[in-house]
């Protein structure tokens, strides 16, 4: 269960307050994977970190007794200078994985992101996908309760995307996923409920077909 | 996911940021560590050869050699500290998209570091001293060691206000560099405050790394003391900064996971 208790965000422009929400009070249900559905600026990346913690609310708070990955996006939680190995090393050790669980996590990683030799070279060689893919596959490495995808899905050769969403499927037998995309048909796929981000607030959907719909209305 | 304990958790982020620091260090190419182990040694040569040339004078009721690398040590690991930690918020940015990493981590891991190669310095010049016979008898050596570790608490309370202003205000990490070069000149780094005139020794003592740094010597060498010191004076720096980091940080925390 994640719970909004009124909450606002809002940034900061020249032509004054700019809001993502405002006074939101909400429930999400535990049991149900959730895409995120908005046009561009609205604020679904910005919904998607504050559920990750790593970015907060102006005034209310989000509360939640589930376990959040970190946001699954372009950008990455990388060091560019590191290797990927390195990398993928350092976040195991930031979720206090023990030595042999390390050795295993970079094996799987290694032969899920099909890096081959990029694997031991620092990131800042990696293309956006390469990024991705890596951050990908090191999040299914993790039991969380959600999985916070921003967009990842979408990048990459088509072999490698197939590969990922039937990863991807397989995992939310163990836990849930919160997906942010404009590919209406991975939406469908994987949620099973969405969340419409509109004009400074957010409406939850049942059936994610409706907030399919409700979305194309808006971008009407 | 099993939950962890926040001190568990503390601990995990502090292993892996210290690895990480540490291998950067030691990756960022070999200039780096080079000047890392040879800038102590560096500027001892340079004061002694000072004092040589232009002092004329080598005669001292202490080995002047011994005297410099005990305060570069401690002084370089006090500045490093600083300087290290003014860029750590955002240097390590990326590194804000998982929760557990807060941005003080970044600083906590960064002097944990200066404090490990400071470590390795101080092996370096204890080898060398023993090799070649220098007098490196210790007056009082928890006093010393005492005077070490609360200039790492001192270290670290500047540090932490200085990387906060940094984050709001550019220029600080540029007039930093500038600022430490300053202070090694008036901390009592290459000289004891005895040996200055009366004058100036009343002005110095305002610097509070001047207090220190008397401490470290004073009781390292059976032939200084530390009359000058204040320890009020130093602990009052200390707490003002600690406190003026800690709530500067955490009214701006959140701030500064979103840059």
């Amino acid at each position: 269960m994640i719970k909004l208790a009124k909450v606002s965000k809002f940034f900061k422009t020249k032509a004054g307050k700019k809001y993502i929400l405002k006074d939101v009070s909400m429930i999400l249900p535990s049991d149900k994977n959730i895409g995120i559905l908005g046009r561009n600026g609205t604020g679904k990346s910005t919904i998607m970190r504050m559920l990750g913690q790593i970015e907060f609310p102006n005034k209310g708070n989000i509360t939640s007794d589930k376990s959040f990955s970190w946001p699954l996006g372009l950008s990455g939680g990388f060091v560019g200078n590191m290797t990927g190995k390195a990398n993928v090393k350092f976040v195991c050790r930031l979720y206090g994985k023990s030595e042999k669980e390390i050795t295993e996590i970079i094996n799987y990683v290694k032969d899920f992101s099909e890096l081959d030799d990029y694997f031991d070279m620092p990131i800042k060689t990696y293309s956006s996908g390469m990024r991705s893919r890596l951050s990908f596959g090191l999040s299914l490495s993790f039991n969380f309760d959600y999985l916070l995808i921003d967009e990842t899905l979408s990048v990459g050769d088509a072999k490698f995307r197939k590969k990922s969403q039937m990863a991807l499927i397989k995992k939310i037998e163990t836990c849930k996923v919160l997906l942010v995309s404009h590919d209406m048909g991975t939406l469908k796929d994987i949620c099973d409920s969405g969340i419409v981000v509109h004009n400074g607030n957010m409406e939850y959907f049942e059936d994610i077909n409706v907030a399919i719909e409700e979305y194309k209305m808006i971008n009407k | 996911m099993v939950k962890r304990s926040s001190f568990k958790i503390f601990l995990a982020v502090q292993n892996a940021l210290f690895l990480r620091e540490l291998s950067m260090r030691f990756s960022s190419g070999r200039i780096g560590i080079f000047w890392t182990f040879f800038e102590p040694f560096f500027q001892i040569m340079v004061f002694i050869l000072i004092k040589l040339l232009i002092f004329n004078s080598g005669d001292n009721h202490f080995d002047f050699a011994v005297f410099l690398a005990l305060n570069f040590t401690a002084f370089n690991m006090f500045k490093n500290i600083v300087m290290k930690s003014t860029g750590a918020f955002k240097a390590n940015k990326a590194l804000f998209i998982y929760k557990q990493v807060k941005p003080i981590d970044t600083i906590i891991a960064r002097t944990m570091v200066e404090i490990f190669i400071t470590g390795i310095i101080i092996l370096i010049f204890l080898l060398i001293g023993f090799y070649f016979d220098f007098d490196m008898v210790v007056d009082d050596l928890s006093m010393v060691g005492f005077g070490f570790l609360w200039l790492m608490v001192f270290a670290f309370a500047f540090a932490l206000v200085v990387a906060v202003f940094n984050v709001f205000v550019d220029s600080i990490g540029k007039l930093i560099s500038f600022f430490m070069t300053a202070l090694m000149f008036t901390s009592a780094v290459f000289y004891p405050i005895e040996a200055l005139p009366l004058e100036l020794q009343h002005w110095l003592m305002y610097n509070p790394v001047a207090h220190f740094m008397e401490i470290i010597h004073g009781f390292y060498f059976e032939a200084l003391d530390d009359r000058f010191v204040s320890y009020g004076y130093i602990f009052l720096w200390t707490i003002i900064l600690l406190y003026m980091g800690l709530w500067l940080y955490v009214k701006l925390e959140k701030r500064i996971i979103s840059i």
